[in-house]
């Protein structure tokens, strides 16, 4: 096993920082060292606080994350890969307009040839996996790891991601991919009430977040670090954490979206153009914080009737409008609360359940270092998340 | 038919009631624009919204939104660019919502890629599906016209395709710089077009409520 050579660091955090980095990097190469290699700590340290680190790491901990054993590769894809597949055409125009993938220091041709390498690597899982669909945005994911874990390898991570993670985008239509993107509200009610109601008025649905979701943050970070670190949190979750991720970006911007007129455009248009200066180590343990408390067993009924929901928000809509000379805003919304208020008590319900038992979840999940090395601050973060909650328990 | 542009002026105008006296609200031309993958409808409303060719764009994944403020007869109005992904799968299940209260519809083919053109009758047919009215203007756009030596779609046969469905037909290059004035006329056209059209003509809300003048049977015309 090869000494880690020195971590390229960034210089924000000073000492402490720099050496509770290399603590857990020499922490990691540990765990590496023993065989078998047990997961879960792996796992652990993926989502805590700056996931991996570096590359080098990754190009280890990726394959144990994924059950892959790096000695049984894909096999070089074969000669006549590109004109066997139906798939060439789009993925080739994908690929050629996805400059912004690959560092920008990088020589033309370098990157000319990992764009002829991403062809193929797209194009080989696609050809062993009939079942699996083509999407626009697949790219984005095979991307980041052709880049770091280089070509065969990645052939071989990003097939079991494709039978497992993404399984789900690439069915033959969208039908679930909508229904994922449908947890994404009731995740926002149990958090902000107030945000919800108002995306829900503005009708701005969940497009804005597509491309996040089917991309895990690959088409829209414009720093390839902060990619990686995601790719980090996600590999080491439940599928459908990148959801809540996405849930936790929309909450960390509520007072933005509640600032801007209430209609569709303006609302898809602010959370479609996401800041690149996300503070990803607090939103990341939120999004694992979230999880713990509302776990997707206990959002899938309510995300199976946000079609259904949506109707009675937009006959309400009509409603609202019908009457926009009656101070629509107190005396609706009044009413509107009168109808949510028996759901609002089986919200509380549902929000302190979890907490009596998050430890013992948290350690089957692996989330515990996510949350932080103290479990005070874990308890403290969960009350500042939900105020609300609180009050209702203790009136 | 009537019913449907109606609500949608009205999202567009109560949408952010904020106090007694709203302050004056520009109305709203939501334009979506829609065709086969790699035609150029990035480029397109990007060059319409922020004046230049994009340096490098990436393929659309869902609906990207762009909007830009134009002077009509010194009225202003908000024109908002719906730019939606071009692979069919997205378009099945995803992209119908953003139809909803549109005033406009822009289909785009490559002028240089005979299987974009080929496409547009599956668009049209899309489109027909998602609106309940054939009243809403349509127009036909045939994109990067500079690339001559690959013109895979004669203007005889793009232009005699528009007129069959009723569309006038621009044929442009949103790479082009001296196309500029062309692509901003497409969409000012249509503005115009769009803002004289007795059916969208409203008065303005001085007293919180919405008169709508009586929709007349807009016809169509080319506005070539």
């Amino acid at each position: 096993m090869a000494q880690p050579r020195p971590p390229r660091l960034h210089d924000n955090g000073g000492r402490d920082f720099d050496a509770k980095q290399k603590r857990k990097i020499a922490e990691i190469y540990q765990v590496l060292n023993n065989e078998p290699v047990d997961i879960a700590p792996l796992r652990r340290m993926a989502i805590s606080e700056g996931g991996l680190l570096v590359d080098e790491i990754r190009c280890k901990v990726w394959p144990k994350l994924l059950n892959v054993n790096i000695d049984d590769l894909l096999p070089t894809p074969e000669e006549e890969l590109r004109e066997n597949s139906k798939d060439y055409q789009q993925v080739l125009l994908d690929v050629r307009r996805s400059l912004r993938r690959f560092p920008p220091d990088m020589p033309d041709e370098q990157r000319e040839g990992l764009q002829e390498e991403l062809i193929d690597c797209i194009l080989q899982v696609l050809q062993r996996n009939p079942q699996l669909h083509y999407y626009q945005g697949y790219h984005d994911i095979v991307v980041t790891f052709l880049l770091v874990v280089g070509e065969r390898v990645a052939a071989t991570l990003v097939e079991k991601l494709s039978t497992h993670h993404l399984r789900d985008f690439m069915d033959p239509t969208m039908d679930n991919t909508k229904h994922i993107l449908n947890y994404l509200m009731p995740i926002i009610d149990q958090v902000n009430p107030d945000l919800h109601d108002f995306m829900q008025r503005a009708e701005v649905g969940t497009i804005f977040a597509l491309s996040w979701l089917i991309t895990w943050f690959g088409h829209v970070l414009s720093d390839f670090r902060h990619v990686v670190r995601l790719y980090d949190f996600f590999l080491a979750c439940h599928p459908l954490m990148p959801i809540y991720f996405a849930a936790v970006i929309v909450l960390h911007r509520a007072s933005e979206v509640l600032a801007c007129d209430c209609d569709m455009a303006s609302v898809h248009h602010l959370l479609s153009q996401i800041p690149q200066d996300l503070p990803y180590e607090t939103l990341i343990s939120r999004a694992g914080d979230l999880f713990v408390q509302f776990p997707p067993s206990k959002l899938a009924q309510e995300a199976a009737q946000q079609q259904a929901e949506r109707t009675a928000a937009s006959t309400f809509k009509d409603f609202e409008l019908a009457s926009a000379q009656q101070r629509p805003d107190t005396i609706l919304r009044q009413r509107f609360r009168e109808r949510l208020r028996a759901e609002e008590s089986a919200k509380s319900l549902l929000a302190t359940k979890p907490r009596t038992n998050r430890f013992v979840k948290l350690a089957v999940m692996g989330l515990t270092v996510a949350l932080g090395a103290a479990a005070l601050a874990v308890v403290k973060s969960a009350l500042e998340w939900a105020p609300k909650f609180e009050l209702q328990i203790f009136p | 038919m009537a019913a449907d542009v109606e609500s949608s002026l009205e999202l567009s105008l109560s949408s952010s009631y904020v106090g007694p006296l709203p302050p004056p609200r520009s109305r709203i031309l939501k334009i979506i624009v829609i065709g086969d993958s790699n035609v150029g409808k990035t480029c397109l409303t990007y060059r319409f919204c922020a004046g230049s060719f994009p340096k490098r764009t990436e393929a659309t994944i869902g609906v990207d939104f762009r909007e830009r403020a134009v002077d009509i007869d010194e009225e202003r109005i908000k024109i908002q660019l719906w730019d939606t992904a071009g692979q069919e799968r997205f378009r099945k299940s995803m992209v119908q919502h953003y139809y909803r209260n549109v005033h406009a519809v822009v289909f785009v083919y490559d002028m240089t890629n005979i299987a974009s053109f080929h496409s547009l009758p599956l668009w049209i047919e899309e489109c027909k599906q998602h609106l309940l009215t054939n009243d809403i203007p349509r127009i036909l756009v045939g994109n990067k016209c500079d690339l001559r030596n690959a013109i895979q779609v004669p203007t005889d046969v793009a232009q005699k395709f528009a007129d069959t469905h009723g569309m006038p037909l621009f044929e442009t290059s949103a790479k082009n710089p001296n196309d500029n004035d062309h692509v901003e006329a497409i969409f000012m056209t249509l503005a115009h077009k769009l803002k004289s059209h007795k059916s969208l003509m409203l008065s303005q809300l001085p007293d919180n409520t919405i008169h709508l003048e009586p929709a007349s049977k807009p016809t169509m015309t080319c506005w070539c």
